[in-house]
């Protein structure tokens, strides 16, 4: 990390903890954190043996409908709100690279993202001290769980991230970056109805929810975290290509 | 200081700034005229990095841009039109995050901030939450923003817009003091404001440079005042004898009380003619009880310069 990427970063976790909004999305974060893992141990406990505890909380619909939500809503004003205050002006005036202003913005959204998930381990945690259990909650699978949780996280940060520098409009930035999520996440379903299996193949590289139900069984695939990781990397150099461009519009 | 060569921006709807050329010399504080919409900003924004010029040369502070961008940008200090700041950070919080933004080393930052908010008194409030500061204190927070890291150049875009007389009046006067042993490019419509701080003034219009000098000798471009005089005289001969001096291209009278006459006596433009009609009063033994100059002020050349 460079010297100015650091003082950026600090400066955005900062301003994101500095926002009600923040604080307000972690309060019903945990609240339906805590609902959804009530209702997989109360799921659990009609004598359910083929699923753990950690396969049914990731792939219930509370979690991927939270996360659809959450990043629009944690990425509407990255960009949006500099252009409109014009405090970008400010910012890219100031000794920097474009892309450390970039990459702040993704890590520092990217940390709070990450802080949001905490209380759900908690549940976890709670979960293993009252079960008594040797293993309920296995290291393995918890971590390819989180992994991609983080992996997924990425990618939609980055296209909330590209949004935002689209729009002085939060609004607006909000309202694009959810549709192009949702249309990357509900996409993966098309698999069971596409018969054609080259369509369906691929697809299924991009089916979400059934690489979370792989990983959160413990079973690693390394196709995912390329395709995060690459499409992660494709949607930050298209924000800095239009950061670039609407400043060559003036 | 500051190089511009044919420097132009053009945008989708048409041309903001139109091959313009000028330099500032270092130690000068030069004014930038014009009015709204006249390209000003435009033009500041090219000078510090932040837009991309269409076509042309600018060397700012010992270097080039667009190439060294970076370089220029930790060299110079500036002070965007509206003030944009983050409302939710503390005064001094918000300086030393800008501070270090633009290379203050850890060890200096402390000393360089106190230095910043003892200049533009901000001192008082440097514990207070930017969004809860009034206009005149934003503005001061500015400018110690562009101050902080201790830049030979300031560019200042309209840095008393909006304020009040009051934090005009201190605002100048820190901008005088500043200007000491720096170099300020500061823009701005206030015509008045160039006159009190400036020593010479760049004035453009609808992207194109219309006149580029020193107060003085814009002041002598257009007319270069007028003479009001009264005196005992016969009328018709006084105006007579006083538009037969060469270089006066106007006599008016005013009015008459009593046998006292007034006229206004102009010059052609850049001549000085109170010499030649104090000999002339002299010489006819008019009784005089009046002889006053109307300076040409900036205003005038102003409207001259810039109308349709």
């Amino acid at each position: 990390m460079t010297r100015a990427l650091w003082i950026l970063w600090k400066r955005e976790v900062g301003g994101i903890l500095h926002s009600p909004i923040a604080w307000v999305l972690l309060t019903c974060m945990s609240l339906i954190n805590g609902f959804s893992f009530s209702q997989c141990v109360a799921y659990l406990e009609q004598g359910v043996k083929e699923f753990t505890v950690m396969q049914i909380y990731f792939y219930i619909f509370h979690f991927w409908f939270l996360l659809i939500i959450l990043v629009p809503i944690l990425t509407m004003r990255l960009f949006s709100e500099e252009y409109k205050t014009g405090t970008i002006e400010m910012l890219l005036t100031a000794p920097v690279k474009d892309g450390d202003v970039i990459l702040s913005k993704f890590l520092g959204v990217l940390f709070f993202y990450l802080l949001l998930w905490i209380p759900s381990l908690l549940g976890l945690a709670i979960f293993q001290t009252v079960t008594h259990q040797a293993v309920p909650v296995a290291w393995i699978p918890l971590g390819f769980s989180y992994l991609m949780v983080t992996l997924v996280g990425m990618l939609y940060l980055s296209i909330g991230l590209f949004a935002s520098v689209l729009t002085r409009n939060q609004a607006v930035a909000a309202m694009i970056s959810f549709t192009l999520i949702a249309l990357l996440f509900f996409s993966g379903f098309l698999s069971y109805l596409v018969r054609d299996p080259g369509w369906r193949e691929a697809l299924n590289y991009i089916f979400t929810l059934e690489q979370m139900r792989s990983f959160s069984a413990g079973l690693f695939d390394s196709r995912p975290v390329v395709f995060y990781l690459s499409g992660t990397v494709f949607f930050l150099i298209l924000t800095r290509q239009v950061m670039v461009g609407r400043r060559l519009k003036g | 200081m500051i190089q511009v060569e044919n420097l132009t921006k053009r945008y989708a709807g048409g041309e903001a700034v139109r091959g313009i050329s000028f330099s500032v010399e270092k130690g000068e504080v030069v004014g930038f005229l014009g009015p709204n919409g006249a390209g000003k900003s435009t033009t500041m924004r090219m000078l510090t990095g932040y837009l991309p010029p269409t076509d042309g040369q600018i060397e700012v502070a010992g270097a080039k841009l667009p190439q060294d961008s970076l370089l220029v940008r930790q060299r110079i200090g500036y002070m965007p039109e509206n003030v944009p700041l983050y409302p939710e950070m503390r005064v001094e919080e918000f300086l030393e995050y800008r501070g270090r933004l633009k290379r203050v080393t850890r060890g200096e930052i402390s000393h360089r901030v106190g230095l910043a908010l003892d200049q533009c008194g901000l001192s008082d409030v440097r514990k207070k939450i930017i969004g809860s500061l009034s206009k005149g204190y934003r503005q001061r927070v500015g400018l110690a923003d562009a101050l902080v890291h201790n830049p030979r150049l300031l560019i200042l875009d309209e840095p008393t817009a909006g304020l009040d007389p009051h934090q005009i009046r201190s605002f100048r006067e820190l901008i005088k003091e500043l200007g000491k042993d720096r170099t300020i490019l500061l823009s701005t419509h206030i015509l008045s404001e160039v006159e009190m701080v400036c020593g010479r003034a760049i004035i453009i219009n609808k992207g194109k440079i219309e006149a580029s000098d020193t107060l003085a000798n814009l002041e002598k471009r257009v007319q270069a005042g007028a003479l009001q005089i009264e005196v005992k005289a016969d009328p018709a001969v006084a105006k007579e004898k006083l538009s037969k001096i060469s270089e006066v291209s106007l006599v008016t009278e005013l009015n008459r009380a009593g046998e006292w006459i007034s006229f206004e006596v102009t010059a052609a433009p850049g001549k000085d003619i109170r010499g030649e009609v104090d000999g002339l009063i002299k010489r006819e033994q008019w009784p005089l009880r009046e002889f006053r100059r109307e300076k040409a002020r900036l205003e005038d050349v102003f409207v001259e310069l810039t109308q349709d």
